[in-house]
């Protein structure tokens, strides 16, 4: 089965892509709109710096090449919400091309990324004439399109999920419902493929391709063709239906949009700099450090923040102590933690590094920080507890060897003191606790 | 230019063309598409411009601005409850 | 003195205008391509009308703000596609000089006005010589400025890479002081904000070129007038030197392949929704509708036009005329700068004949008609400056002469026109009353 996807995200601006219109506010129908949003006759449009910027930003995310010179085009055809009946989009010129997306083990080729324009909204009313609804008309837009390299409607929906968390990433995207990502998903199952269009939503892509998937397979067993078509999905009933066949012919007639001009490029993509995303960050800390994939991931998705101060902590001290550390009794408290503070968390583990305190007393500390509780009611309580963990190890001393081959042994004794102190540690310090106790046997 | 192609032209540009018309149109532009031809005698340059002076790099700061009342652009539109109405959509 | 509705019953300069005229102000009409908030801005078609836009044209405020007195808007062909303002779908702006015959297009209704009224400016528009055909038609001096100069917010667009705004008047030196009011960055208009600014002082040409290619085809009457407006040069002291300028034939096909796909994108958005005419049966299927609103409001040339443009830049068509027409653009461009390296401007007659009748007008085929704006296409295709002085009679009938400079200097075109008109008795239209 190949997949491939062609994705509209709408770029977090403050103002419209070819006019200053505010891009929110005001919700009441055709309240943010003016000439050049309207289509009026006479209007011009005026390119948004900050939408070339941001589109710049996700190009070079995706490993994209970049061109010295970028221009716009206009994509002719009649719609009741496409107010000039040209999209002013890019043709010829994307602002990048060839690049790729890594998901997993596994590359996902990245065809090209333009920027254009929102149409309006339409709305039907019961006698299906139109409604429209310009606000949205002219909202920057950002289109992602992929090779066929997705090989399910599973792998298309993470590779969506994570795509999304790359991109809000580089460019502080809002998490919300009306700017959410739209794609339309090319799928074949034998050799031709469906377009269906316009799919709104994560879970309505998965549910969209499954569908056709089904589809097409059926159609190809019962002995069918598949027609080369564009379809549309019906989200009530799940569905995916015949576009409506056209009387009316569409060519496009790309030509390039001389309002405009040309754009050189070069010079704003390379004064842009990238944020590393999680899923980069981990793969450099497994490189950089040595952490287990696992390890470096659980640091980066509990907190970039936290990234961020065990690399500090790497820094100053060495890995097994940062790595003991940060995602021992740091990331415990981490939630509870007022960040503000995150400073004073180095000192401590210098201390210990350099030999002034011990491991306890160190894991007091900390603790004491970030939950605000007394230095000596931690004391008492991480005394008893070590007491009892002490006790269990003792008691059942092949632990300690069963660890040292695969550190889930720990788990036994996890149970154990959770069951005998009954609620009265939190799980992550029991955890975090066993761990300590078993390692220093080590 | 044949009849085919004048027909499928106009609808693609959404014009509903008499017989007299599509006769009329199709023997004009075959006149003048005949004349164009002399352009396939010359390479042209290999710039490409949209532009036939240098338009470069004019971008406008993301600050908003109203300049215009909607109110005011929305009054000659046919409109319900503020949206603009339009024909059906299928 | 004749009314001024009197004079618009006689001539249809006007699609719109108003009597009162303060005093104290300047009097300029614009053409009905270009904004305005006060008149309804039809471009010369019956698709919008109706249409009262709520902007004013940048060139139109700045005229305002000047201190002058928008009187009205002037009659056009239909969103600018033609030679003889014969396209109009509001009646058809006459000669002044001989009411049978055109003033020109497709700035008619401007050139008209500029001929006719007292102490009159008139806006008009060029994409492809519709203000230098008209004022050499009617007799008065008119100048389209480099592409970029004057910004375009507000001018419904004909030929976004061709449209110029720019001035006519029956007096030389009108045409300085309103390009530099109109002329100017606007940042609601890109293309206007690369230009340099114009010099204060206005340069002398010093040497011409007459490309021998433009002295093809021209009628025996116009080329008279035309060597004989050589003459007077050299005896201004400039020097007069033929070229060749092989070219230039591509310049016509390159132009209207190119002003055509630009047209026919332009144009999509007129189809009786949001503005103009707009109260068709909502519950046709929206193509239906779309389609029946522009088959019919759309005069015949602008059909014409959308159908030559949506042709020349379809896939599998595109390549062969809409690309290729931007190549020879460049390679024209080229051409030009080549001879404005050891000349300050071209000379060339406007147009190669004197104003036609309607009668034989009407005898003109569609290519016909293009090919007649075969020397005022190169400098629109290219966006050099460019500017028609009367310089001459035939039978009663103004003959113009055009002056072609290099992109940004309208000034040497400036001091040309106002050294030509000490030595030039423009005779003025017997006005009728």
């Amino acid at each position: 089965m190949k997949i491939g996807l062609e994705i509209h995200v709408q770029l977090p601006t403050k103002t419209k892509m070819f006019c200053s219109c505010p891009t929110e506010g005001d919700e009441q129908p055709n309240s943010r709109v003016c000439p050049t949003c309207l289509g009026l006759p006479g209007s011009k449009p005026s390119l948004n710096k900050r939408a070339v910027e941001l589109g710049l930003t996700i190009a070079k995310v995706l490993g994209c090449t970049i061109p010295e010179r970028t221009w716009f085009s206009r994509k002719t055809y009649f719609y009741p919400d496409l107010c000039k009946h040209f999209q002013t989009t890019q043709y010829d010129m994307p602002i990048g091309e060839r690049g790729v997306y890594r998901l997993g083990n596994k590359d996902i080729r990245i065809t090209r990324v333009h920027l254009e324009e929102d149409p309006g909204k339409t709305k039907r009313v019961g006698d299906n004439t139109a409604l429209v609804d310009y606000n949205r008309s002219g909202i920057p837009l950002v289109e992602i399109v992929t090779e066929p390299d997705i090989s399910s409607p599973a792998e298309a929906r993470q590779f969506l999920s994570e795509l999304l968390v790359t991109i809000r990433n580089a460019i502080d995207l809002p998490a919300d419902g009306d700017r959410s990502v739209r794609c339309d998903c090319n799928i074949s199952v034998g050799k031709e493929r469906c377009e269906v269009k316009n799919v709104t939503g994560l879970k309505n892509v998965e549910n969209c391709l499954k569908y056709e998937a089904v589809r097409q397979t059926k159609t190809l067993k019962a002995g069918g063709k598949i027609e080369r078509e564009t379809r549309r999905y019906d989200e009530e009933r799940k569905v995916t239906l015949p576009a409506r066949k056209k009387e009316y012919e569409a060519d496009y007639g790309y030509i390039g949009e001389p309002d405009l001009g040309i754009y050189n490029i070069g010079e704003i993509a390379a004064s842009i700099k990238i944020r590393e995303s999680p899923i980069e960050m981990a793969a450099r800390f497994t490189s950089q450090y040595g952490l287990d994939s696992g390890k470096a991931k659980q640091i980066v998705t509990t907190s970039l923040d936290l990234a961020a101060l065990f690399e500090e902590i790497a820094g100053e001290t060495d890995v097994a102590t940062a790595v003991t550390w940060t995602t021992g009794v740091i990331a415990a408290n981490w939630k509870s933690f007022d960040i503000s503070r995150k400073d004073e968390i180095l000192p401590i583990v210098k201390d210990l590094f350099e030999g002034r305190i011990k491991d306890t007393e160190c894991g007091i500390r900390l603790k004491a920080l970030m939950t605000g509780k007394s230095v000596d009611s931690l004391s008492q309580a991480a005394g008893d507890l070590d007491k009892i963990i002490d006790g269990l190890v003792d008691a059942n001393a092949h632990v300690v060897e069963d660890y040292r081959k695969n550190p889930k042994a720990a788990n036994m004794i996890i149970g154990m003191v959770m069951k005998e102190t009954k609620g009265a540690y939190s799980s992550s310090e029991i955890v975090e606790a066993v761990t300590r106790c078993i390692e220093k046997r080590l | 230019m044949d009849r085919e192609i004048v027909e499928r032209v106009a609808r693609i540009a959404h014009l509903d063309l008499t017989e007299e018309e599509l006769e009329k149109y199709g023997g004009d532009l075959s006149e003048i598409l005949e004349y164009f031809q002399m352009l396939d005698e010359i390479p042209g340059d290999d710039a490409v411009g949209f532009n036939p002076i240098t338009v470069a790099d004019v971008l406008r700061e993301d600050v908003p601005s109203v300049e215009i009342d909607p109110d005011e652009l929305l009054k000659d539109m046919r409109t319900y409850e503020r949206y603009v109405r339009g024909p059906r959509l299928s | 003195m004749t009314s001024l509705k009197r004079l618009n019953e006689i001539y249809e300069m006007y699609t719109s205008f108003t009597e009162d005229a303060p005093s104290g102000k300047f009097v300029f009409s614009a053409k009905d391509n270009l904004t305005s908030k006060d008149f309804e801005s039809c471009a010369g078609s019956r698709i919008l009308k109706g249409y009262r836009p709520p902007f004013d044209a940048t060139p139109i405020r700045k005229m305002r703000e000047a201190g002058g007195f928008l009187q009205g808007k002037t009659n056009m062909d239909e969103f600018g596609f033609g030679t003889f303002s014969a396209n109009s779908g509001f009646g058809i702006p006459k000669n002044p000089y001989d009411l049978n015959r055109s003033c020109g297009g497709s700035s008619g209704g401007a050139a008209c006005a500029a001929a006719v009224l007292e102490d009159h400016v008139a806006l008009g528009v060029s994409t492809g010589g519709s203000i230098v055909c008209p004022a050499s038609f009617c007799g008065v001096y008119g100048i389209a400025p480099s592409y970029g100069r004057v910004s375009r917010y507000g001018l419904i667009d004909y030929a976004n890479s061709l449209d110029k705004v720019g001035v006519l008047s029956s007096k030389a030196e009108d045409l300085g002081r309103y390009l530099r009011i109109i002329a100017g960055k606007d940042e609601h208009d890109p293309t206007s904000c690369v230009q340099p600014e114009m010099p204060e002082k206005d340069r002398m040409a010093k040497s011409v070129a007459v490309p021998r290619e433009a002295v093809e085809g021209i009628s025996k009457d116009v080329m008279e007038h035309f060597e004989r407006s050589l003459e007077t040069l050299r005896s201004m002291g400039i020097d007069v030197e033929y070229v060749d300028m092989p070219i230039l034939k591509y310049a016509m096909p390159a132009y209207y392949v190119i002003a055509a796909s630009e047209a026919s994108t332009n144009l999509a958005r007129f189809c009786g929704m949001r503005y103009g005419q707009q109260d068709g049966d909502l519950s046709l299927g929206f193509d239906a509708y779309f389609t029946s609103f522009r088959s019919q409001y759309f005069g015949d040339e602008a059909k014409r036009r959308i159908l030559l443009g949506t042709f020349t830049r379809m896939v599998g068509y595109a390549d062969r005329y809409y690309n290729k027409a931007l190549r020879v653009r460049e390679s024209i461009i080229k051409d030009y700068k080549r001879v404005f390296a050891d000349h300050d401007a071209v000379v060339t007659p406007t147009m190669p004949f004197v104003s036609p009748r309607f009668d034989d007008i009407a005898n003109m085929s569609a290519l016909d008609i293009y090919k007649a704006d075969f020397l005022t296409i190169p400098p629109n295709l290219t966006g050099m400056p460019h500017m028609s002085v009367p310089c001459g009679y035939s039978d009663g009938m103004p003959v113009g002469l055009m002056f072609t400079s290099d992109h940004w200097n309208e000034d040497i075109l400036l001091s040309a026109a106002v050294e030509w008109e000490k030595g030039f008795d423009r005779i003025a239209p017997e006005v009728k009353g």
